[in-house]
Order: C-alpha cells, then sequence, then structure tokens
C-alpha cells in the first residue's frame, strides 16, 4: 500500500492532465467543425482548465526530474485549486446566465448538459480531488517511473499533448480576438478574418 | 487581453516544463490569474437577474 500510493498520485495526476486536455480539444473540435466560436466566459473557463492543469503538470515534472520536493508537491495543488477555484467562478457565472426557464443555453448540449455545467462538475471534482490528495500529503508524494521507461515515456507524452493544445489556443485566440483588446460578447466570426 | 494570458498561461507552462525555478513558475502562474480575474470583472457588466 505505501509503494502503491505514491504511483497511484503520480497516474491520478497525470489523468488530470490527460482529462483537461482532451476536454479542451473536444471543446476546439466543436469549434472547428461546428463552427461554435467560444464566448469570453468559455475562453476564461478553458484558461481555468490550463491554470488549473499546471499544478498538476508541475508536480508530475518535478517528480520525472527526481526533484518533486514536499513544497513544490503542496504548491502544485495550491495551484491546480486555485485554478479550479476561478474556473468554477467563471463557469457558475455564465449556468446563471441561462438558468432561467425557457433559455435555449449557449452554444449545443453535450451528453444533457451544455459545456459550462460541464466545466462547473469537473473544476469541481478538481477541487475535491486536490483536498483528497492534501489530506494523503505525508503519505502521497507522487513517485515517477524510471527516466526512459516506457511509463515515463507515456507522461511526457501526456505532458506535451498538454502544452500542444495550449498553443493551438494561442494560435487560434489571435485569430479569434485580432487587433481587439476583448472578445465580443458573442462572437460570430474570426475577427482577424475581419468578417 | 485573451491573447496576452494565454501567452502568459503557455509562457507558464514552458517554465514547468524546463524545470525554471520556483519565483518563475509562480510568478508566471499569478500573474496570469490576475489578469483571468482582471478580464472576468469585464466581462461581468450586469447583474443577474435572478430572485429566488
Amino acid at each position: 500500500m505505501k509503494a502503491l500510493l505514491p504511483r497511484l498520485v503520480f497516474w491520478s495526476l497525470n489523468l488530470w492532465i490527460l482529462g483537461y486536455t482532451l476536454v479542451i480539444g473536444l471543446a476546439l473540435l466543436l469549434q472547428f467543425a461546428e463552427g461554435e466560436l467560444p464566448c469570453p466566459l468559455c475562453m476564461l473557463q478553458r484558461y481555468g482548465m490550463i491554470a488549473s492543469t499546471l499544478g498538476a503538470l508541475w508536480i508530475v515534472r518535478q517528480a520525472v526530474s527526481g526533484r518533486l520536493t514536499p513544497a513544490t508537491y503542496v504548491q502544485g495543488f495550491g495551484l491546480g485549486a486555485l485554478g479550479a477555484f476561478a474556473g468554477a467562478m467563471f463557469s457558475a457565472r455564465q449556468v446563471m446566465l441561462h438558468i432561467l426557464p425557457g433559455d435555449q443555453g449557449y452554444g449545443a448540449p453535450v451528453l444533457g448538459l451544455h459545456l459550462y455545467s460541464w466545466a462547473f462538475v469537473t473544476f469541481m471534482v478538481v477541487i475535491v480531488f486536490t483536498a483528497l490528495l492534501g489530506i494523503l500529503a505525508p503519505a502521497a508524494l507522487p513517485e515517477a517511473p524510471r527516466e526512459n521507461s516506457l511509463a515515463a515515456r507515456i507522461a511526457s507524452l501526456i505532458g506535451f499533448a498538454f502544452l500542444a493544445i495550449v498553443a493551438i489556443n494561442a494560435v487560434m485566440i489571435v485569430f479569434l480576438e485580432g487587433f481587439n483588446w476583448v472578445l465580443p460578447d458573442n462572437p460570430t466570426a474570426y475577427a482577424l478574418f475581419g468578417r | 487581453m485573451d491573447i496576452v494570458i494565454l501567452f502568459v498561461l503557455m509562457v507558464t507552462g514552458l517554465t514547468i516544463w524546463r524545470g525554471a525555478p520556483r519565483w518563475l513558475v509562480l510568478g508566471c502562474w499569478s500573474l496570469a490569474l490576475v489578469m483571468m480575474l482582471a478580464l472576468f470583472r469585464y466581462h461581468v457588466t450586469s447583474s443577474l437577474g435572478l430572485s429566488f
């Protein structure tokens, strides 16, 4: 149990990174395939997901390089929880905007809920997860797989995929925002193209 | 503003990936969070018309 828990924590942190990579990837897919352009609050929720995941990525990278200390471990969870709290605030605001009966909401629902409702659920999961791992902290300092092992490569690949998704968003937002300082409330076109 | 936020988040990710010092990671991350909250404040311009 003592040896299992640190490994379990390591892979659960990778699952956190992979989960948000897939969620943001799905949002990008809907954006490019269905033409559902993200509103300002939608983008803020993506930033919350990214900020939160950076906490997990920090812990994983430090563990892989063998430099993880209890201080970094706790600070990583701090970043994760705070990022998730900010994201929850953004998504709660959007849920409240569309909570009145008869309101169709923003965008198409996925599995019965709109993306901002799902985002709120994921932020709550992250906050509970960080709290639980905080409680287990003394025994659960993650243990990374051996360097150059298949498991270490998989962990690196997950981290790289997350950074790639952030980079794709960074390029996309230049096209969406164009030369404006902020996004319009209800974007209907990529501002850089001027249409 | 969104471009700047995503740029700072990406830089934070790269500093983490490259194993940069703690102060740099925390500094970049905090800057991104402050800008996110400022942008949120900018977009929230009206009170919700709800009565429970």
